[in-house]
Protein backbone atom coordinates (compact mmCIF):
# COMPACT_ATOMS: atom_id res chain seq x y z
CA UNK A 1 0.00 0.00 0.00
CA UNK A 2 1.16 3.56 -0.92
CA UNK A 3 2.63 5.11 2.28
CA UNK A 4 0.60 7.70 4.47
CA UNK A 5 1.23 11.14 2.67
CA UNK A 6 0.79 13.92 5.99
CA UNK A 7 -1.69 16.28 4.49
CA UNK A 8 0.34 20.29 4.72
CA UNK A 9 -1.42 22.47 6.47
CA UNK A 10 -3.46 24.51 3.51
CA UNK A 11 -2.54 28.03 6.15
CA UNK A 12 1.41 27.48 5.73
CA UNK A 13 3.00 29.94 3.46
CA UNK A 14 4.53 28.16 0.69
CA UNK A 15 8.61 28.64 0.67
CA UNK A 16 9.98 31.04 -1.26
CA UNK A 17 9.55 34.98 -2.18
CA UNK A 18 6.55 36.30 -1.56
CA UNK A 19 4.55 37.41 -4.74
CA UNK A 20 5.10 41.12 -5.56
CA UNK A 21 1.64 42.79 -7.38
CA UNK A 22 2.96 43.79 -10.83
CA UNK A 23 2.14 47.20 -12.32
CA UNK A 24 -0.08 47.56 -14.79
CA UNK A 25 1.19 48.14 -18.24
CA UNK A 26 0.13 51.71 -19.56
CA UNK A 27 0.65 52.19 -23.28
CA UNK A 28 -0.35 54.26 -26.44
CA UNK A 29 -2.90 51.83 -28.36
CA UNK A 30 -2.41 51.32 -32.04
CA UNK A 31 -4.68 53.83 -33.91
CA UNK A 32 -6.68 51.54 -36.87
CA UNK A 33 -7.86 54.62 -39.38
CA UNK A 34 -8.56 52.14 -41.55
CA UNK A 35 -11.90 51.16 -39.24
CA UNK A 36 -12.94 55.07 -39.35
CA UNK A 37 -12.96 55.31 -42.99
CA UNK A 38 -14.87 51.96 -43.49
CA UNK A 39 -17.03 52.84 -41.06
CA UNK A 40 -18.05 56.35 -42.65
CA UNK A 41 -17.97 54.70 -45.88
CA UNK A 42 -21.13 52.32 -44.75
CA UNK A 43 -22.82 54.75 -43.01
CA UNK A 44 -22.81 56.91 -46.12
CA UNK A 45 -24.27 54.00 -48.42
CA UNK A 46 -26.87 53.00 -45.50
CA UNK A 47 -28.04 56.74 -45.23
CA UNK A 48 -28.48 57.50 -49.08
CA UNK A 49 -30.15 54.07 -49.53
CA UNK A 50 -32.52 55.73 -46.46
CA UNK A 51 -32.74 58.72 -48.07
CA UNK A 52 -33.89 57.24 -51.37
CA UNK A 53 -36.59 55.58 -49.57
CA UNK A 54 -37.61 58.59 -47.98
CA UNK A 55 -37.94 60.50 -51.17
CA UNK A 56 -40.58 57.29 -53.00
CA UNK A 57 -43.95 57.95 -53.28
CA UNK A 58 -44.67 55.26 -50.04
CA UNK A 59 -47.95 55.42 -48.56
CA UNK A 60 -46.46 54.57 -45.20
CA UNK A 61 -49.38 55.03 -43.44
CA UNK A 62 -50.59 52.30 -45.03
CA UNK A 63 -48.66 49.35 -43.11
CA UNK A 64 -50.02 50.36 -39.45
CA UNK A 65 -53.48 50.83 -40.95
CA UNK A 66 -53.91 47.11 -41.92
CA UNK A 67 -51.12 45.90 -39.61
CA UNK A 68 -54.10 44.02 -38.12
CA UNK A 69 -56.25 44.03 -41.02
CA UNK A 70 -58.64 40.50 -40.86
CA UNK A 71 -57.22 38.65 -43.81
CA UNK A 72 -53.61 39.78 -42.88
CA UNK A 73 -54.18 38.04 -39.41
CA UNK A 74 -55.73 35.26 -41.20
CA UNK A 75 -52.97 34.84 -43.43
CA UNK A 76 -50.26 34.97 -40.58
CA UNK A 77 -52.71 32.53 -39.11
CA UNK A 78 -52.11 30.42 -41.89
CA UNK A 79 -48.40 30.94 -42.73
CA UNK A 80 -48.01 29.36 -38.91
CA UNK A 81 -50.30 26.40 -39.16
CA UNK A 82 -48.42 25.29 -42.69
CA UNK A 83 -45.13 25.62 -41.35
CA UNK A 84 -45.84 23.78 -37.94
CA UNK A 85 -47.63 21.21 -39.87
CA UNK A 86 -45.02 20.86 -42.32
CA UNK A 87 -42.01 20.85 -40.32
CA UNK A 88 -44.13 17.91 -38.07
CA UNK A 89 -44.09 16.10 -41.66
CA UNK A 90 -40.58 16.85 -42.40
CA UNK A 91 -38.66 16.04 -38.72
CA UNK A 92 -40.99 12.61 -38.54
CA UNK A 93 -40.04 12.02 -41.77
CA UNK A 94 -36.55 12.66 -41.68
CA UNK A 95 -36.05 10.44 -38.55
CA UNK A 96 -37.51 8.04 -40.41
CA UNK A 97 -35.56 8.56 -43.33
CA UNK A 98 -32.07 8.82 -41.57
CA UNK A 99 -32.91 5.83 -39.70
CA UNK A 100 -33.51 4.07 -43.15
CA UNK A 101 -30.62 5.17 -44.65
CA UNK A 102 -27.94 3.94 -41.51
CA UNK A 103 -29.83 0.82 -41.83
CA UNK A 104 -28.05 -2.28 -42.16
CA UNK A 105 -30.72 -3.78 -45.01
CA UNK A 106 -29.44 -2.60 -48.48
CA UNK A 107 -32.60 -2.51 -50.13
CA UNK A 108 -33.86 -0.14 -47.15
CA UNK A 109 -30.93 1.99 -47.19
CA UNK A 110 -31.41 2.47 -51.10
CA UNK A 111 -34.65 3.48 -50.99
CA UNK A 112 -33.94 6.48 -48.07
CA UNK A 113 -31.04 7.26 -50.37
CA UNK A 114 -33.42 7.63 -54.17
CA UNK A 115 -36.13 10.12 -51.73
CA UNK A 116 -33.29 12.40 -50.65
CA UNK A 117 -31.45 12.29 -54.16
CA UNK A 118 -34.79 13.09 -55.21
CA UNK A 119 -36.39 15.80 -53.39
CA UNK A 120 -33.38 17.40 -52.42
CA UNK A 121 -32.60 17.73 -56.50
CA UNK A 122 -35.60 18.85 -57.28
CA UNK A 123 -36.53 22.72 -56.79
CA UNK A 124 -40.04 23.23 -54.07
CA UNK A 125 -41.44 25.02 -56.29
CA UNK A 126 -41.84 22.23 -59.36
CA UNK A 127 -42.60 19.95 -56.51
CA UNK A 128 -45.73 22.00 -55.44
CA UNK A 129 -47.01 22.43 -59.21
CA UNK A 130 -46.07 18.73 -59.80
CA UNK A 131 -48.82 18.05 -56.42
CA UNK A 132 -51.04 20.78 -58.17
CA UNK A 133 -51.26 19.67 -61.28
CA UNK A 134 -51.35 15.79 -60.61
CA UNK A 135 -55.33 16.05 -61.22
CA UNK A 136 -54.18 15.55 -64.66
CA UNK A 137 -53.06 12.26 -64.76
CA UNK A 138 -55.11 10.85 -62.19
CA UNK A 139 -59.05 11.17 -61.64
CA UNK A 140 -59.90 9.63 -58.87
CA UNK A 141 -58.04 9.23 -55.79
CA UNK A 142 -58.70 5.63 -54.66
CA UNK A 143 -57.65 3.98 -51.45
CA UNK A 144 -59.74 0.84 -52.01
CA UNK A 145 -62.78 0.32 -49.44
CA UNK A 146 -62.19 3.32 -47.49
CA UNK A 147 -61.47 6.48 -49.36
CA UNK A 148 -62.79 7.48 -53.08
CA UNK A 149 -62.91 10.79 -54.28
CA UNK A 150 -62.16 12.51 -57.40
CA UNK A 151 -58.44 13.93 -57.15
CA UNK A 152 -59.60 17.98 -57.63
CA UNK A 153 -61.65 16.92 -54.84
CA UNK A 154 -58.83 15.52 -52.23
CA UNK A 155 -55.81 17.35 -53.60
CA UNK A 156 -56.90 21.08 -52.08
CA UNK A 157 -54.46 24.00 -52.01
CA UNK A 158 -53.99 23.36 -48.42
CA UNK A 159 -52.96 19.49 -49.19
CA UNK A 160 -50.16 20.56 -52.03
CA UNK A 161 -49.16 22.84 -50.59
CA UNK A 162 -48.75 21.14 -46.62
CA UNK A 163 -47.54 17.91 -48.94
CA UNK A 164 -44.87 19.87 -51.28
CA UNK A 165 -43.29 21.18 -48.57
CA UNK A 166 -43.22 18.66 -45.87
CA UNK A 167 -41.94 15.93 -47.82
CA UNK A 168 -39.75 17.92 -49.59
CA UNK A 169 -38.63 18.73 -46.18
CA UNK A 170 -38.11 15.29 -44.76
CA UNK A 171 -35.05 15.03 -47.32
CA UNK A 172 -33.26 18.10 -45.93
CA UNK A 173 -34.16 16.72 -42.46
CA UNK A 174 -33.09 13.24 -43.05
CA UNK A 175 -29.08 14.67 -43.43
CA UNK A 176 -29.51 16.69 -40.52
CA UNK A 177 -30.89 13.58 -38.25
CA UNK A 178 -28.39 11.53 -40.25
CA UNK A 179 -25.48 13.94 -39.20
CA UNK A 180 -26.45 13.83 -36.00
CA UNK A 181 -27.10 10.11 -35.24
CA UNK A 182 -23.22 9.63 -36.32
CA UNK A 183 -22.04 12.18 -34.20
CA UNK A 184 -22.74 10.09 -30.82
CA UNK A 185 -19.57 8.42 -29.95
CA UNK A 186 -20.06 4.92 -30.59
CA UNK A 187 -18.79 3.60 -26.79
CA UNK A 188 -22.14 5.19 -26.17
CA UNK A 189 -23.97 1.97 -28.38
CA UNK A 190 -21.28 -0.04 -26.66
CA UNK A 191 -22.31 0.59 -23.19
CA UNK A 192 -26.40 0.66 -23.78
CA UNK A 193 -25.83 -3.31 -25.23
CA UNK A 194 -23.40 -4.28 -22.58
CA UNK A 195 -26.23 -3.57 -20.26
CA UNK A 196 -28.43 -5.66 -22.78
CA UNK A 197 -30.56 -2.75 -23.84
CA UNK A 198 -32.12 -3.70 -26.97
CA UNK A 199 -31.37 -1.26 -30.48
CA UNK A 200 -34.67 0.53 -30.47
CA UNK A 201 -34.11 1.58 -26.90
CA UNK A 202 -30.66 1.74 -27.22
CA UNK A 203 -31.24 4.75 -30.21
CA UNK A 204 -34.43 6.12 -28.14
CA UNK A 205 -32.94 6.09 -25.01
CA UNK A 206 -29.36 7.29 -25.62
CA UNK A 207 -28.48 7.76 -28.72
CA UNK A 208 -30.96 10.14 -29.75
CA UNK A 209 -31.50 12.40 -27.09
CA UNK A 210 -27.67 12.99 -27.56
CA UNK A 211 -27.83 13.17 -31.54
CA UNK A 212 -30.58 15.82 -30.69
CA UNK A 213 -27.49 18.53 -29.80
CA UNK A 214 -26.29 18.69 -33.07
CA UNK A 215 -29.89 18.48 -34.80
CA UNK A 216 -31.66 21.05 -33.01
CA UNK A 217 -29.47 24.21 -34.08
CA UNK A 218 -29.98 23.34 -37.85
CA UNK A 219 -33.53 22.28 -37.14
CA UNK A 220 -34.09 25.79 -35.96
CA UNK A 221 -32.76 27.31 -39.01
CA UNK A 222 -35.28 24.99 -41.33
CA UNK A 223 -37.90 26.04 -39.17
CA UNK A 224 -37.12 29.62 -39.55
CA UNK A 225 -36.68 28.77 -43.44
CA UNK A 226 -39.79 26.97 -43.70
CA UNK A 227 -41.67 30.03 -42.50
CA UNK A 228 -40.46 31.88 -45.52
CA UNK A 229 -40.87 28.69 -47.91
CA UNK A 230 -44.45 28.97 -46.83
CA UNK A 231 -44.52 32.16 -49.38
CA UNK A 232 -43.88 30.12 -52.39
CA UNK A 233 -47.29 28.29 -51.83
CA UNK A 234 -48.94 31.48 -53.09
CA UNK A 235 -48.18 29.94 -56.61
CA UNK A 236 -50.68 27.34 -56.24
CA UNK A 237 -53.16 29.17 -55.32
CA UNK A 238 -53.16 28.94 -51.01
CA UNK A 239 -54.20 31.99 -49.35
CA UNK A 240 -51.05 32.56 -46.43
CA UNK A 241 -49.64 35.74 -45.75
CA UNK A 242 -48.16 36.65 -48.73
CA UNK A 243 -51.00 35.74 -50.71
CA UNK A 244 -53.21 37.43 -48.82
CA UNK A 245 -50.62 40.83 -48.29
CA UNK A 246 -50.36 40.52 -52.34
CA UNK A 247 -54.22 40.87 -53.02
CA UNK A 248 -54.51 43.41 -50.84
CA UNK A 249 -52.15 45.55 -52.57
CA UNK A 250 -53.63 45.23 -55.87
CA UNK A 251 -56.97 45.64 -54.71
CA UNK A 252 -56.01 49.08 -52.60
CA UNK A 253 -53.15 49.97 -55.51
CA UNK A 254 -50.83 50.18 -52.44
CA UNK A 255 -48.65 46.97 -54.31
CA UNK A 256 -45.10 48.26 -52.89
CA UNK A 257 -46.75 48.72 -49.14
CA UNK A 258 -48.39 45.24 -48.65
CA UNK A 259 -45.16 43.42 -49.71
CA UNK A 260 -43.55 45.52 -46.39
CA UNK A 261 -46.11 44.97 -44.54
CA UNK A 262 -46.06 40.88 -44.85
CA UNK A 263 -41.85 41.40 -45.08
CA UNK A 264 -42.42 43.39 -41.56
CA UNK A 265 -44.73 40.38 -40.27
CA UNK A 266 -42.08 37.53 -41.63
CA UNK A 267 -39.69 39.50 -39.69
CA UNK A 268 -41.68 39.57 -36.66
CA UNK A 269 -42.26 35.80 -36.85
CA UNK A 270 -38.97 34.63 -37.27
CA UNK A 271 -37.00 36.91 -34.90
CA UNK A 272 -39.71 35.26 -32.00
CA UNK A 273 -38.48 31.79 -33.39
CA UNK A 274 -34.87 32.50 -33.26
CA UNK A 275 -35.73 33.18 -29.36
CA UNK A 276 -37.25 30.06 -28.91
CA UNK A 277 -34.75 28.53 -30.78
CA UNK A 278 -31.95 29.87 -27.87
CA UNK A 279 -33.66 28.31 -25.61
CA UNK A 280 -34.07 24.44 -26.88
CA UNK A 281 -30.56 24.70 -27.85
CA UNK A 282 -29.76 25.87 -24.26
CA UNK A 283 -32.32 22.64 -22.96
CA UNK A 284 -30.44 19.82 -24.70
CA UNK A 285 -26.89 21.55 -24.06
CA UNK A 286 -27.35 19.63 -20.71
CA UNK A 287 -24.74 17.27 -19.41
CA UNK A 288 -22.38 18.67 -22.70
CA UNK A 289 -21.47 21.98 -21.13
CA UNK A 290 -20.20 22.04 -17.53
CA UNK A 291 -22.38 25.26 -16.95
CA UNK A 292 -25.80 26.53 -19.02
CA UNK A 293 -24.86 29.55 -20.62
CA UNK A 294 -27.01 32.21 -18.69
CA UNK A 295 -30.63 33.25 -20.39
CA UNK A 296 -30.56 36.76 -21.64
CA UNK A 297 -33.41 37.93 -18.62
CA UNK A 298 -30.02 35.80 -16.14
CA UNK A 299 -27.83 37.92 -17.47
CA UNK A 300 -29.90 41.83 -17.24
CA UNK A 301 -30.73 40.77 -13.51
CA UNK A 302 -26.64 39.51 -13.22
CA UNK A 303 -26.01 43.21 -14.48
CA UNK A 304 -28.41 45.04 -12.36
CA UNK A 305 -27.24 43.75 -8.92
CA UNK A 306 -23.77 44.09 -9.66
CA UNK A 307 -24.53 47.71 -10.96
CA UNK A 308 -26.57 48.22 -7.63
CA UNK A 309 -23.24 46.58 -5.52
CA UNK A 310 -20.89 48.58 -7.26
CA UNK A 311 -22.68 51.64 -6.44
CA UNK A 312 -22.75 50.86 -2.96
CA UNK A 313 -19.17 50.21 -3.20
CA UNK A 314 -18.89 53.78 -4.45
CA UNK A 315 -20.94 55.73 -1.78
CA UNK B 1 -15.43 -24.59 -8.62
CA UNK B 2 -17.43 -24.34 -12.24
CA UNK B 3 -16.08 -22.28 -14.85
CA UNK B 4 -17.90 -18.83 -15.10
CA UNK B 5 -15.76 -18.47 -18.29
CA UNK B 6 -14.35 -21.62 -20.71
CA UNK B 7 -12.35 -20.56 -24.15
CA UNK B 8 -11.94 -23.08 -26.48
CA UNK B 9 -9.58 -22.37 -29.64
CA UNK B 10 -10.83 -19.01 -29.76
CA UNK B 11 -10.03 -17.02 -32.91
CA UNK B 12 -11.19 -13.89 -34.12
CA UNK B 13 -10.22 -11.29 -36.80
CA UNK B 14 -10.65 -8.31 -38.46
CA UNK B 15 -10.11 -8.10 -42.21
CA UNK B 16 -7.18 -9.63 -42.87
CA UNK B 17 -5.53 -9.32 -39.27
CA UNK B 18 -5.86 -11.77 -37.18
CA UNK B 19 -6.12 -10.38 -33.79
CA UNK B 20 -7.05 -13.52 -31.50
CA UNK B 21 -4.82 -17.12 -33.08
CA UNK B 22 -6.78 -19.18 -30.85
CA UNK B 23 -7.07 -18.43 -26.90
CA UNK B 24 -7.56 -21.49 -24.47
CA UNK B 25 -8.52 -20.52 -20.91
CA UNK B 26 -11.12 -21.12 -17.93
CA UNK B 27 -12.41 -18.38 -15.46
CA UNK B 28 -14.14 -19.84 -12.28
CA UNK B 29 -16.58 -18.62 -10.79
CA UNK B 30 -15.75 -15.97 -8.05
CA UNK B 31 -12.17 -15.61 -8.58
CA UNK B 32 -10.48 -12.34 -10.21
CA UNK B 33 -8.59 -13.08 -13.25
CA UNK B 34 -6.53 -10.74 -14.54
CA UNK B 35 -5.15 -10.48 -18.27
CA UNK B 36 -2.04 -8.75 -19.15
CA UNK B 37 0.24 -8.02 -22.49
CA UNK B 38 1.26 -5.19 -24.83
CA UNK B 39 -1.04 -3.45 -26.09
CA UNK B 40 -2.69 -5.09 -29.30
CA UNK B 41 -1.73 -8.44 -27.25
CA UNK B 42 -5.78 -8.74 -28.02
CA UNK B 43 -6.41 -8.74 -24.45
CA UNK B 44 -9.27 -6.25 -24.94
CA UNK B 45 -10.95 -7.44 -28.24
CA UNK B 46 -11.40 -11.53 -25.63
CA UNK B 47 -12.83 -9.27 -23.06
CA UNK B 48 -15.70 -7.84 -25.86
CA UNK B 49 -15.91 -11.61 -27.22
CA UNK B 50 -17.25 -12.48 -24.00
CA UNK B 51 -20.19 -10.71 -24.12
CA UNK B 52 -20.87 -10.77 -28.48
CA UNK B 53 -19.64 -7.03 -28.60
CA UNK B 54 -17.47 -8.85 -30.93
CA UNK B 55 -17.90 -11.98 -32.83
CA UNK B 56 -15.76 -14.73 -32.91
CA UNK B 57 -14.87 -16.32 -36.18
CA UNK B 58 -13.67 -20.22 -35.01
CA UNK B 59 -13.86 -21.75 -31.64
CA UNK B 60 -16.63 -21.69 -28.81
CA UNK B 61 -16.80 -19.61 -25.80
CA UNK B 62 -18.50 -20.56 -22.78
CA UNK B 63 -20.40 -18.08 -20.10
CA UNK B 64 -21.79 -19.79 -17.43
CA UNK B 65 -22.07 -22.96 -19.73
CA UNK B 66 -24.30 -21.53 -22.15
CA UNK B 67 -22.71 -20.77 -25.99
CA UNK B 68 -22.15 -17.19 -26.44
CA UNK B 69 -23.80 -15.64 -29.42
CA UNK B 70 -25.10 -18.93 -30.79
CA UNK B 71 -27.17 -22.21 -29.73
CA UNK B 72 -26.24 -25.37 -30.63
CA UNK B 73 -29.06 -28.19 -31.88
CA UNK B 74 -27.21 -31.16 -32.79
CA UNK B 75 -24.43 -30.66 -34.86
CA UNK B 76 -25.44 -26.89 -36.40
CA UNK B 77 -25.06 -23.49 -34.39
CA UNK B 78 -27.67 -21.04 -34.98
CA UNK B 79 -26.85 -17.37 -34.17
CA UNK B 80 -28.67 -15.92 -31.73
CA UNK B 81 -31.05 -12.87 -32.19
CA UNK B 82 -30.50 -9.93 -31.08
CA UNK B 83 -32.87 -9.91 -28.60
CA UNK B 84 -31.76 -13.15 -26.98
CA UNK B 85 -27.86 -11.24 -27.17
CA UNK B 86 -29.25 -8.64 -25.27
CA UNK B 87 -30.62 -11.00 -22.78
CA UNK B 88 -27.16 -12.77 -22.05
CA UNK B 89 -25.36 -9.04 -21.70
CA UNK B 90 -27.69 -8.35 -18.88
CA UNK B 91 -25.97 -10.80 -16.60
CA UNK B 92 -22.12 -9.39 -17.75
CA UNK B 93 -21.55 -6.26 -16.46
CA UNK B 94 -18.91 -4.22 -18.51
CA UNK B 95 -16.78 -1.14 -17.47
CA UNK B 96 -14.70 0.74 -20.35
CA UNK B 97 -11.65 2.10 -20.58
CA UNK B 98 -13.29 5.40 -21.56
CA UNK B 99 -16.52 5.62 -19.25
CA UNK B 100 -19.01 5.76 -21.49
CA UNK B 101 -20.92 7.34 -19.18
CA UNK B 102 -24.25 8.59 -20.56
CA UNK B 103 -23.30 12.16 -21.10
CA UNK B 104 -26.94 13.65 -20.62
CA UNK B 105 -28.02 12.06 -17.55
CA UNK B 106 -26.74 12.25 -14.24
CA UNK B 107 -24.70 9.85 -12.10
CA UNK B 108 -28.04 8.53 -10.70
CA UNK B 109 -29.74 8.39 -13.68
CA UNK B 110 -27.12 6.67 -15.19
CA UNK B 111 -27.07 3.65 -12.85
CA UNK B 112 -31.09 3.68 -12.94
CA UNK B 113 -31.32 3.66 -16.73
CA UNK B 114 -30.71 -0.08 -17.06
CA UNK B 115 -32.52 -1.67 -14.61
CA UNK B 116 -35.64 0.56 -15.20
CA UNK B 117 -35.76 0.16 -19.02
CA UNK B 118 -34.13 -3.74 -19.33
CA UNK B 119 -35.51 -5.33 -16.29
CA UNK B 120 -38.61 -3.22 -15.68
CA UNK B 121 -37.71 -2.47 -11.98
CA UNK B 122 -40.14 0.59 -10.63
CA UNK B 123 -38.57 3.95 -11.02
CA UNK B 124 -38.81 4.04 -6.94
CA UNK B 125 -37.09 1.08 -6.56
CA UNK B 126 -34.44 1.80 -8.99
CA UNK B 127 -33.62 5.00 -7.55
CA UNK B 128 -33.29 3.62 -4.30
CA UNK B 129 -30.82 0.63 -5.18
CA UNK B 130 -29.22 3.27 -7.58
CA UNK B 131 -28.50 5.61 -4.39
CA UNK B 132 -27.51 2.45 -2.22
CA UNK B 133 -24.68 1.61 -5.23
CA UNK B 134 -23.36 4.94 -5.41
CA UNK B 135 -23.04 5.12 -1.69
CA UNK B 136 -21.21 1.69 -1.70
CA UNK B 137 -18.94 3.43 -4.05
CA UNK B 138 -18.15 6.68 -2.07
CA UNK B 139 -20.30 8.96 -4.39
CA UNK B 140 -23.76 9.52 -2.76
CA UNK B 141 -23.05 13.60 -2.67
CA UNK B 142 -22.53 13.35 -6.84
CA UNK B 143 -26.00 11.85 -7.58
CA UNK B 144 -27.02 14.82 -8.66
CA UNK B 145 -24.15 15.52 -11.24
CA UNK B 146 -24.00 15.18 -14.91
CA UNK B 147 -20.76 12.93 -15.71
CA UNK B 148 -19.35 16.42 -17.36
CA UNK B 149 -19.37 17.50 -13.76
CA UNK B 150 -16.87 14.63 -12.15
CA UNK B 151 -13.86 13.84 -12.52
CA UNK B 152 -12.35 10.74 -14.10
CA UNK B 153 -12.11 8.45 -11.05
CA UNK B 154 -15.91 9.67 -10.20
CA UNK B 155 -16.89 9.28 -13.31
CA UNK B 156 -15.62 5.32 -13.49
CA UNK B 157 -17.08 4.23 -10.31
CA UNK B 158 -20.24 5.51 -11.65
CA UNK B 159 -19.95 3.74 -14.20
CA UNK B 160 -18.85 0.46 -12.04
CA UNK B 161 -21.86 1.58 -10.39
CA UNK B 162 -23.91 1.40 -13.17
CA UNK B 163 -22.70 -2.50 -14.48
CA UNK B 164 -23.51 -3.34 -10.66
CA UNK B 165 -26.87 -2.34 -10.81
CA UNK B 166 -28.20 -4.89 -13.10
CA UNK B 167 -26.74 -7.40 -10.74
CA UNK B 168 -24.60 -9.14 -12.98
CA UNK B 169 -22.46 -12.75 -12.47
CA UNK B 170 -19.85 -11.90 -14.32
CA UNK B 171 -17.84 -8.40 -14.37
CA UNK B 172 -15.39 -7.15 -17.48
CA UNK B 173 -13.19 -4.68 -16.67
CA UNK B 174 -11.63 -3.31 -20.09
CA UNK B 175 -8.62 -1.29 -18.64
CA UNK B 176 -10.54 0.60 -15.93
CA UNK B 177 -7.50 2.98 -15.20
CA UNK B 178 -5.58 3.64 -18.01
CA UNK B 179 -7.23 6.71 -19.02
CA UNK B 180 -7.20 7.76 -15.41
CA UNK B 181 -4.63 10.33 -13.62
CA UNK B 182 -2.67 8.38 -11.85
CA UNK B 183 -3.78 9.76 -8.42
CA UNK B 184 -7.31 8.95 -9.27
CA UNK B 185 -6.26 5.44 -10.03
CA UNK B 186 -6.47 4.38 -6.73
CA UNK B 187 -9.90 5.12 -5.81
CA UNK B 188 -11.41 3.18 -8.93
CA UNK B 189 -9.18 0.02 -7.52
CA UNK B 190 -10.11 0.17 -4.09
CA UNK B 191 -13.72 0.02 -5.50
CA UNK B 192 -12.71 -3.32 -7.34
CA UNK B 193 -11.05 -4.85 -4.51
CA UNK B 194 -14.17 -4.26 -2.41
CA UNK B 195 -15.86 -5.84 -4.91
CA UNK B 196 -13.29 -9.16 -5.27
CA UNK B 197 -13.38 -9.38 -1.62
CA UNK B 198 -17.18 -9.96 -2.04
CA UNK B 199 -16.80 -12.75 -4.14
CA UNK B 200 -17.97 -11.23 -7.79
CA UNK B 201 -16.37 -12.60 -10.59
CA UNK B 202 -13.81 -10.71 -12.59
CA UNK B 203 -12.01 -10.19 -16.22
CA UNK B 204 -9.31 -7.49 -15.48
CA UNK B 205 -7.93 -6.41 -18.35
CA UNK B 206 -5.02 -4.00 -16.65
CA UNK B 207 -1.64 -2.68 -16.66
CA UNK B 208 -1.81 -2.36 -12.61
CA UNK B 209 0.56 -5.11 -11.68
CA UNK B 210 -0.01 -4.31 -8.17
CA UNK B 211 -3.29 -4.92 -8.30
CA UNK B 212 -3.28 -8.37 -10.11
CA UNK B 213 -0.79 -9.04 -7.24
CA UNK B 214 -2.47 -8.28 -4.61
CA UNK B 215 -6.09 -8.97 -5.89
CA UNK B 216 -5.73 -11.45 -8.65
CA UNK B 217 -6.90 -14.94 -8.36
CA UNK B 218 -4.91 -15.85 -11.68
CA UNK B 219 -3.37 -14.46 -14.39
CA UNK B 220 -2.69 -14.65 -17.92
CA UNK B 221 -0.08 -12.74 -20.38
CA UNK B 222 -0.94 -12.48 -24.10
CA UNK B 223 0.89 -11.00 -26.66
CA UNK B 224 0.52 -11.85 -30.45
CA UNK B 225 -3.33 -13.19 -30.05
CA UNK B 226 -2.17 -16.40 -28.20
CA UNK B 227 -1.59 -16.58 -24.45
CA UNK B 228 1.97 -16.76 -23.26
CA UNK B 229 1.85 -17.73 -19.80
CA UNK B 230 -0.49 -18.52 -17.14
CA UNK B 231 -0.97 -19.05 -13.91
CA UNK B 232 -0.51 -17.56 -10.35
CA UNK B 233 -0.10 -13.75 -10.46
CA UNK B 234 2.35 -13.67 -7.63
CA UNK B 235 4.29 -16.13 -9.52
CA UNK B 236 4.16 -15.25 -13.10
CA UNK B 237 4.66 -11.51 -11.80
CA UNK B 238 7.56 -12.19 -10.16
CA UNK B 239 9.24 -15.29 -11.50
CA UNK B 240 8.26 -15.44 -15.14
CA UNK B 241 9.40 -18.61 -17.05
CA UNK B 242 8.75 -17.49 -20.23
CA UNK B 243 11.60 -14.89 -22.37
CA UNK B 244 8.65 -12.86 -23.79
CA UNK B 245 7.01 -12.38 -20.18
CA UNK B 246 10.09 -11.76 -18.69
CA UNK B 247 10.94 -9.02 -21.37
CA UNK B 248 7.41 -7.35 -20.90
CA UNK B 249 7.51 -7.12 -17.12
CA UNK B 250 10.72 -5.76 -16.81
CA UNK B 251 9.56 -2.79 -19.06
CA UNK B 252 6.08 -2.34 -16.89
CA UNK B 253 7.31 -3.20 -13.31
Amino acid sequence: MSADITKKDPEATPPGPAPTRAAPIKAVPVRHYGRYVSALIALAALGSVVYAFSQGDINWGFIPDYFFNDRILSGVRETLILTVLSMVIGVVGGVLLAVMRLSKNPVVSSIAWFYIWFFRGTPVLVQLFVWFNLGFVFEYMNLGPFYKDEWSDFMTPFLTALLGLGLNEAAYMAEICRAGLLSVDEGQTEAAHALGMSQGKTLRRIVLPQAMRVIVPPTGNEVINMLKTTSLVAAVQYYELFKHAQDIGMTSGATVEALFLAATWYLILTSILSVGQYYIERYYARGSLRQLPQTPWQKVRAHLTSLSSRSEVTR
Amino acid sequence: MTAMVKAEGVHKSFGQVEVLKGIDLEVATGEVFCLIGPSGSGKSTFLRCINHLEKINAGRLYVDGDLVGYRQKGDKLYELKDAEVALKRRDIGMVFQRFNLFPHKTALENVMEAPVQVRGVSKAAARERAGQLLERVGLSDKAGNYPSQLSGGQQQRVAIARALAMDPKLMLFDEPTSALDPELVGEVLDVMRQLAEEGMTMIVVTHEMGFAREVGDSLVFMDGGVVVEAGDPREVLTSPRHERTQSFLSKVL
